[in-house]
């Protein structure tokens, strides 16, 4: 591991299949997949942050070995087109060539995002000497009704170009491309092996970390290993030490000081100040309203209100998020939310 | 003209200046930049007829030489760039656009040849109207030095549908043939004009101020010895029309002529004028005069601005006319219930639902002030800054970085900005040290490590 990354999640990265920690079982299957130079596509399930898409890489390169580069690529499902992307799209949408029909001459359009991130590559043969080309497509549930364009996609271009999708929820899937592809379930790394992997990076770190700080760790990020490995670093960044108490002061410090903020404002009643911090906040975190809302809800607890007032509030935060399920506008549910707040601060 | 004929012309016309001294003049840009519009459209004019001059003395020298040359050695003729021969105006309506070209060509001694939304504006008609004035000077000209003309193409955002088909490439082959300057005016932004965008430059002119309209205002009135019109009135008149000249001395002109000496202020309120404006007089209307539901309904019923539209601006501007936390907190409560509602309506496309919408938005959230006493007074309406679409996506900088961020490391973007990026921050806020390392590793210059710190 070279020693001038100054990020730690990068720096324990796995290089090779072999690294990635734990998952003993997957990897021994993908192995398979490996020496017999061929597989189905592929279907990996597990929740989210815990390594899908670094197993699939890695996979994906130990395969195709020294021609991985022209054949492989990561598509993330989640990111939206821009807008050069989207005109390509629609310039590229071709006219029918049939001749009587509902469809004689008119345009026909395939989903935008199919049209630009896997056509053009799943078309062009494979190079070099692989079996196929592979593409990884990231978030896979997002597309929603643009699955219904992968059917074909996978059949007509399967021999060429193998699939392998990844998603943290299966039920986001329409059941023909689960049927299209190989299930393979992805964990979350155990205790045990999480243990072993953090005292490594502090073997490594010359960190000092104290006994079962490694299990509040795990139970902290829920078996993520790139958020364990960041709290690890910023907890441990002064004096090399790291304690249960440091653990929990830095697992919030990500947002903590905006969204105390944010609360504190709205307590105070300053409703357009809070307004405005909240659409700074949304602007430099693209968080969605569920998200901000639980990250406030987190926040607020750790605020020492009497039992009767926090009740209120929670209360007050639950049902603005319930009306954020169905409503158009994220701006007017936040703003719902911080107006109440400020109306219910003048009780306090 | 005598004095009856001249009572009867419409203020507007009888007023419209007939020299850039008389005129209020708005203040405008040109590339983002203030410009003096007066100075500029002077300089645009003479520019073009120097630069025409010598290019007609080009191609003429060019012509003699092709015809005493063999066809492979012929030169092609020179053409003066688009941009100086066209120019667009684009602004409000009635703050003087077209008064200027007139004024102008008046101060100048120039005809004015105009081509408006009126006139029928295929490829033939403008070819009809315009072709023939435009092309080389007639024989007549040399006889009678005749006057230089400049082209008015008036409304051009008024050019769509198939009424107008094929106008916009014809201007712009008027534009590459025409002897004599062009000036375009509109109001608007419009898509199918991007051609012409993109060959020519734009002046970008802003309302008038309240003083200037004042100013022209009062010096009408005294003109037309019109006494019994209070301060006030006029004041709520100009405010009413938002820095439209022309909007303002129509209305005055119907106050004056309409009543028979008894001026009152109900009057001046019924003055309403359909025009870009009017969301801003729906806001202003919805949060200070209304005061029954049914006076809400009809508010939200009368305007044909889109719902969808109108209740984001509510959203927006909200804040600054209920001030009371109470209020604030019943206004929001209504306004998204109002939205669930609309949320519920697209998913399940049950519309008989979408009056209990409007009544939310709109009747809900201005009734829940309890008094009218504080939010009186002129307020600042402002357009909805943030439109949330659902989408996600980056700022200009933000993209830079997260590339940056790509190049080492596989990550989405969206990963990058939720997850990566604040821990970065965090990191980068331990120490200076830590800052360094961690931009001289993503290789970030000085801008970008400002992203960085953006929080501390």
């Amino acid at each position: 591991m070279s020693e001038d990354i100054p990020i730690w999640r990068i720096k324990y990265l796995p290089k090779t299949l072999d690294e990635v920690y734990g998952r003993s079982d997957v990897k021994n299957k993908l192995k398979e997949y490996i020496n017999s130079k061929n597989f189905p596509h592929l279907l990996f399930l597990g929740p989210e942050g815990i390594g899908k898409t670094t197993i699939a890489r890695l996979f994906s390169q130990e395969f195709l070995g020294s021609f991985y580069e022209p054949n492989l690529k990561i598509v993330y499902a989640d990111v939206p087109l821009t807008s050069e992307e989207r005109t390509k799209a629609r310039s590229e949408a071709h006219y029918s060539t049939n001749k009587i029909g509902r469809l004689a001459g008119m345009t026909i359009t395939t989903p935008a995002f199919i049209q630009v991130q896997i056509k053009p590559f799943v078309r062009v043969k494979a190079m070099g000497d692989v079996p196929f080309k592979i593409v990884i497509v990231k978030n896979f549930e997002t597309l929603s009704s643009d699955q219904q364009g992968f059917r074909r996609l996978m059949e007509s271009f399967g021999s060429n170009c193998r699939m392998i999708l990844i998603s943290h929820n299966i039920s986001g899937i329409i059941d023909p491309i689960k049927s299209r592809c190989q299930l393979v379930m992805i964990p979350p790394i155990n205790v045990k092996e999480f243990e072993v992997l953090i005292k490594t990076v502090a073997k490594n770190e010359k960190i000092m970390i104290e006994n079962g700080t490694e299990e509040i760790l795990y139970k902290i990020t829920k078996g993520k290993i790139a958020k364990a490995i960041d709290l690890l670093q910023i907890a441990s960044i002064n004096d090399n030490t790291v304690s249960v108490e440091k653990l929990y002061e830095n697992s919030m410090v990500f947002h903590k000081d905006l969204i105390r903020s944010l609360l504190l404002m709205t307590l105070k009643g300053q409703f357009h100040k809070a307004r405005e911090l909240s659409r700074k906040i949304q602007s430099n975190y693209k968080y969605t309203v569920q998200e901000l809302f639980i990250l406030l809800y987190n926040e607020l607890t750790k605020i020492p209100l009497g039992t009767y007032a926090l009740a209120n509030c929670i209360n007050v935060i639950a049902d603005a998020d319930f009306r954020a399920i169905d409503g158009r506008d994220s701006d007017i549910q936040i703003s719902n939310l911080l107006s109440k707040l400020c109306y219910y601060s003048e009780f306090l | 003209m005598s004095e009856s004929s001249l009572n009867k012309m419409p203020w507007v016309e009888k007023y419209r200046p007939k020299s850039m001294s008389e005129m209020a003049l708005p203040s405008a840009k040109l590339k983002g930049h203030k410009v003096d519009l007066s100075e500029e459209l002077k300089k645009f004019i003479i520019i073009f007829f120097q630069e025409k001059k010598k290019i007609n003395d080009e191609n003429h020298k060019i012509k003699s030489f092709n015809r005493t040359h063999e066809e492979k050695e012929q030169k092609k003729l020179i053409k003066i760039s688009p941009d100086k021969v066209a120019v667009l105006l684009e602004g409000p309506p009635g703050v003087g656009k077209t008064s200027i070209v007139y004024a102008l060509a008046n101060d100048l001694n120039l005809d004015v040849i105009e081509t408006n939304a009126s006139d029928v504006r295929t490829k033939k008609g403008l070819e009809s109207k315009l072709n023939e004035s435009i092309k080389s000077r007639g024989i007549m000209d040399f006889i009678s030095q005749s006057k230089d003309k400049i082209l008015l193409i008036d409304e051009i955002d008024g050019l769509y549908g198939v009424a107008d088909k094929g106008a916009v490439p014809t201007i712009l082959n008027i534009i590459d043939s025409t002897q004599f300057p062009i000036i375009m005016c509109s109001n608007e932004y419009k898509q199918n004009l991007q051609p012409l965008y993109n060959k020519i430059h734009k002046l970008e002119i802003n309302p008038l101020s309240q003083d200037e309209v004042l100013r022209i205002a009062q010096r009408i009135l005294i003109k037309e010895k019109i006494t019994n019109l209070q301060e006030g009135m006029i004041n709520s008149i100009i405010e009413k029309n938002h820095g439209d000249l022309r909007g303002v001395i129509n209305d005055l002109q119907g106050i004056s002529q309409g009543s028979s000496g008894k001026l009152d202020s109900e009057l001046i309120n019924s003055l309403n004028r359909d025009s870009t404006e009017e969301i801003f007089l729906i806001i202003r209307d919805l949060f200070q005069n209304v005061s029954t539901l049914k006076q809400a309904r009809d508010l939200t019923n009368k305007s044909d601005v889109d719902y969808n539209f109108l209740y984001k601006w509510v959203n927006e501007n909200i804040p600054s006319f209920i001030k009371l936390n109470s209020e604030l907190a019943v206004a929001y409560d209504n306004l998204s219930i109002a939205d669930e509602i609309f949320g519920r309506i697209q998913k399940t496309q049950n519309w008989s639902t979408l009056p209990y919408f409007y009544d939310l938005f709109a009747g809900g959230v201005s009734l829940s002030q309890k008094s009218r006493k504080e939010n009186q007074g002129f307020r600042k309406v402002s357009f909805p800054r943030y439109i949330s679409t659902g989408m996600f996506s980056l700022n200009a900088n933000e993209r830079l970085v997260v590339e940056k961020i790509k190049k080492k490391y596989e990550i989405s973007e969206i990963e990058a900005i939720q997850d990566f990026l604040p821990f970065l921050r965090v990191l980068a806020s331990v120490s200076r040290k830590q800052l360094k390392l961690v931009s001289d590793w993503l290789e970030l210059d000085a801008t970008e490590k400002k992203l960085l710190k953006i929080d501390s």
